[in-house]
C-alpha cells in the first residue's frame, strides 16, 4: 500500500510500569531465576531507556532520509545501530 | 497616631473632665499611653466616647483611623481603663449589674466606630433603652458580665447565648423588638441577650434552623393521595401503568417495579391491590390471601426502613421471600415488588427520588413488555425465583437487566440495585443466574479463548505507545511492528544478561546491583551518571520512593538497605 496506515501520535502516556508483564515475561523466559522485589522497576527504567534511544535513533534516521513518517526500515537501521 | 501624645488628649480628656468632673486625673493612663501612643490615644478617645456622644463626636474626628485599627485591642483595655468613669457614670445611672452595663455600651459603641453618622442623640437614647433593657436582660446579661468588652468574646457569648435561649428566643425576641427603637445596635444587643435567635438568624444565616416542612408536607400529601386513591375504582389506576394491567407480564417486572415504582404511591397501592385480586384470579389463592396480610404488614415495616435505607427494607422482604417457596414466587414476588414499590414510592415522595423512580418505571415498563414479549411462562418462573430474590439478590436483577437489550433499563436497573445489597445474594445468585441464562441463550459470547501471545502483545503495546511517543513523529504501523519485533529481542538479551550477571554472583535471585551492572554495560549508567538519576528523571515519584532509600523519620531507611 503506497499509503500504509499512520498511526497518530500518542498526546498523554501512561508511566505505570507494567509489573505484573515484567515478572511474567521473566519467569517464562527464565523460570530457574528469581526477581527481586523492585528488581522489574529497573527492568522497566531499562526498557523506558531502551525505548527512547530507538525512538530518537528512528527519528534521526527518518529526517535524514527526509520522510515524514518513520518507516520500518528506519526502526530496522536504529535497532541495527544501537545492538549489532 | 502621632497627634494623640499624651499631651494632646488634653482636648477629650478636658472634655471628659468638663463633662463629668468625676473621673481622677488619667495619670495613670499616661504612663501607659506613653508605651503605646496611639493605642493608648484610642483608648482614651474611646473612654469619652462611651461616657458621651460629645466626646465620642470629638474622639470620632480624631482617632477615626486609628480606632478602626486597634479596636478590639483598646477595647479590651478601654473595658479596664474606662472603669473609672463611665462606670461610675452607667452606675449612676442604671444601678443595675454594672458589668452588663459596661457591656451593654461597650456592644453599642463597638459596632458604631468610625461611623460619623452616630448620634449622640442615638447613644442617650440607647443608654436609655438600655435601662430599659437591661432589667429584662438581666438574667442573660450576668452571663456577660466578666467579659468586659472585648468584642469577639462578645460575640461568642452572643453565640452562647444564642444557643442558649433557642428555645425562649422567638417569643422573647419579639418583645424586645419593640422595645429597641433605639439603634440597630441595641436592638440586636436585646435580641442576643434575650432571644438570640432571630436576629442572630438574620445577622448569620448560617445559624438560623431551616424547619423541613417540605417532607410532611409530601409526605401527608402522598398519604392522602393514597388513601383518596384508593377508593378509586381499579380500572382507572390500572389503566394509567402498563405493566401493572398485565398480571402475567408484571411478574418479570416486579423486581423491575420495585426500583421503578408508578408515578403515584396510590397507583402503586391500587395496583398491589388490584394484582393481589389478580392474581388470587388466575389461581394462587392462596398465597394472597396470606399475602396482603403479610404485606400490608410488612408495608408499613417497609415504609419505616425505607426510610433508613433499601438495605434494611431488602433484607426484611428478603426474610419474607426466603421463608417461601419460590414456585409460589409469581404473584409474592409480584406483591412484594409492589409492596416495597408502594413503600418506595413513599419514600420517594420523601426521598424526592421520584423522577428518578419515574424514569425507571418507564424504562423498566419497557423491559417488561420486551421481556412479555419473549415469553410470559419463562419470564415468570425466573421473574419469580429472581423477584424473591431480588428483594436481597439485587446481583440477578443487574444481570437480567444487562441482558435485556435496552441498555438504559439495565443501567437504571445496575443504579438502583447496587445500592441495596444481597444478604441473600451468594445463595440466591446461582438460582437466579441459570434462569437467567435460560432466558437469554442467544446472549453474545464475545470473548473467544484469548491467544497465548495476547497479554505480551499487551504489555509489549505499552512499550509501543511509549516508542511513538518519544519518537513524536507519526509512524507507519509497520514500522510498530518492527518496534515490538525489537523489544522481543531486546527482553530476551535483557533476561540472558542479568541471568549471567547473577550466576557470576553466585545467585539465583536477580537483584538490583545486576541491573545496574547491565545498565553500565549498555553505557546508561556511567560514572557521572549514577543509577538513581536515571532513576529519578524517568520514573514517577512512586517508583523512586521504592527504588532509591531514603531516609525517614524514627531513623528509618527505605527501602531497608
Amino acid at each position: 500500500m503506497a499509503l500504509s496506515t499512520i498511526v497518530s501520535q500518542r498526546k498523554q502516556i501512561k508511566r505505570k510500569a507494567p509489573r505484573g508483564f515484567l515478572k511474567r515475561v521473566f519467569k517464562r523466559k527464565k523460570p530457574q531465576l528469581r526477581l527481586e522485589k523492585s528488581g522489574d522497576l529497573l527492568v522497566h527504567l531499562n526498557c523506558l531507556l531502551f525505548v527512547h534511544r530507538l525512538a530518537e535513533e528512528s527519528r534521526t534516521n527518518a529526517c535524514a532520509s527526509k520522510c515524514r513518517v518513520i518507516n520500518k526500515e528506519h526502526v530496522l537501521a536504529a535497532a541495527k545501530k544501537s545492538r549489532g | 497616631m502621632a497627634d494623640h501624645n499624651p499631651d494632646s488628649d488634653s482636648t477629650p480628656r478636658t472634655l471628659l473632665r468638663r463633662v463629668l468632673d468625676t473621673a481622677d486625673p488619667r495619670t495613670p493612663r499616661r504612663p501607659r499611653s506613653a508605651r503605646a501612643g496611639a493605642r493608648r490615644a484610642l483608648l482614651e478617645t474611646a473612654s469619652p466616647r462611651k461616657l458621651s456622644g460629645q466626646t465620642r463626636t470629638i474622639a470620632r474626628g480624631r482617632s477615626h483611623g486609628a480606632r478602626s485599627v486597634g479596636r478590639s485591642a483598646h477595647i479590651q483595655a478601654s473595658g479596664h481603663l474606662e472603669e473609672q468613669t463611665p462606670r461610675t457614670l452607667l452606675k449612676n445611672i442604671l444601678l443595675t449589674a454594672p458589668e452588663s452595663s459596661i457591656l451593654m455600651p461597650e456592644s453599642v459603641v463597638k459596632p458604631v466606630p468610625a461611623p460619623q453618622a452616630v448620634q449622640p442623640s442615638r447613644q442617650e437614647s440607647s443608654c436609655g433603652s438600655l435601662e430599659l433593657q437591661l432589667p429584662e436582660l438581666e438574667p442573660p446579661t450576668t452571663l456577660a458580665p466578666g467579659l468586659l468588652a472585648p468584642g469577639r468574646r462578645k460575640q461568642r457569648l452572643r453565640l452562647s447565648v444564642f444557643q442558649q435561649g433557642v428555645d425562649q428566643g422567638l417569643s422573647l425576641s419579639q418583645e424586645p423588638q419593640g422595645n429597641a427603637d433605639a439603634s440597630s445596635l441595641t436592638r440586636s444587643l436585646n435580641l442576643t441577650f434575650a432571644t438570640p435567635l432571630q436576629p442572630q438568624s438574620v445577622q448569620r444565616p448560617g445559624l438560623a434552623r431551616r424547619p423541613p416542612a417540605r417532607r410532611a408536607v409530601d409526605v401527608g400529601a402522598f398519604l392522602r393521595d393514597l388513601r383518596d386513591t384508593s377508593l378509586a375504582p381499579p380500572n382507572i389506576v390500572l389503566e394509567d401503568t402498563q405493566p401493572f394491567s398485565q398480571p402475567m407480564v408484571g411478574s418479570p417486572n416486579v423486581y423491575h417495579s420495585l426500583p421503578c415504582t408508578p408515578h403515584t404511591g396510590a397507583e402503586d397501592a391500587e395496583q398491589a391491590a388490584g394484582r393481589k385480586t389478580q392474581s388470587s384470579g388466575p389461581g394462587l389463592q392462596k398465597n394472597s390471601p396470606g399475602k396482603p396480610a403479610q404485606f400490608l404488614a410488612g408495608e408499613a415495616e417497609e415504609v419505616n426502613a425505607f426510610a433508613l435505607g433499601f438495605l434494611s427494607t431488602s433484607s426484611g422482604v428478603s426474610g419474607e421471600d426466603e421463608v417461601e417457596p419460590l414456585h409460589d414466587g409469581v404473584e409474592e414476588a409480584e406483591k412484594k415488588m409492589e409492596e416495597e414499590g408502594v413503600s418506595v414510592s413513599e419514600m420517594e415522595a420523601t426521598g424526592a427520588q421520584g423522577p428518578s423512580r419515574v424514569e425507571e418505571a418507564e424504562g423498566h415498563t419497557e423491559v417488561t413488555e420486551a421481556e412479555g414479549s419473549q415469553g410470559t411462562a419463562e419470564a415468570d418462573g425466573p421473574g419469580a425465583s429472581s423477584g424473591d430474590e431480588d428483594a436481597s439478590g439485587r446481583a440477578a436483577s443487574p444481570e437480567s437487566a444487562s441482558s435485556t437489550p435496552e441498555s438504559l433499563q439495565a443501567r437504571r436497573h445496575h443504579q438502583f440495585l447496587e445500592p441495596a445489597p444481597a444478604p441473600g445474594a451468594a445463595v440466591l445468585s446461582s438460582e437466579p443466574a441459570e434462569p437467567l441464562l435460560v432466558r437469554h441463550p442467544p446472549r453474545p459470547r464475545t470473548t473467544g479463548p484469548r491467544p497465548r501471545q495476547d497479554p505480551h502483545k499487551a504489555g509489549l503495546s505499552h512499550y509501543v505507545k511509549l516508542f511513538s511517543f518519544y519518537a513524536k513523529m507519526p509512524m507507519e504501523r509497520k514500522a510498530l511492528e518492527m518496534v515490538e519485533k525489537c523489544l522481543d529481542k531486546y527482553f530476551q538479551h535483557l533476561c540472558d544478561g542479568l541471568e549471567v550477571f547473577a550466576a557470576h554472583a553466585g545467585r539465583k535471585t536477580v537483584k538490583p546491583e545486576d541491573l545496574e551492572l547491565l545498565m553500565r554495560r549498555q553505557g546508561l549508567v556511567t560514572d557521572q551518571v549514577s543509577l538513581h538519576v536515571l532513576v529519578e528523571r524517568h520514573l514517577p515519584l512512586e517508583y523512586r520512593q521504592l527504588l532509591i532509600p531514603c531516609a525517614y523519620s524514627g531513623n528509618s531507611v527505605f527501602p531497608a538497605q
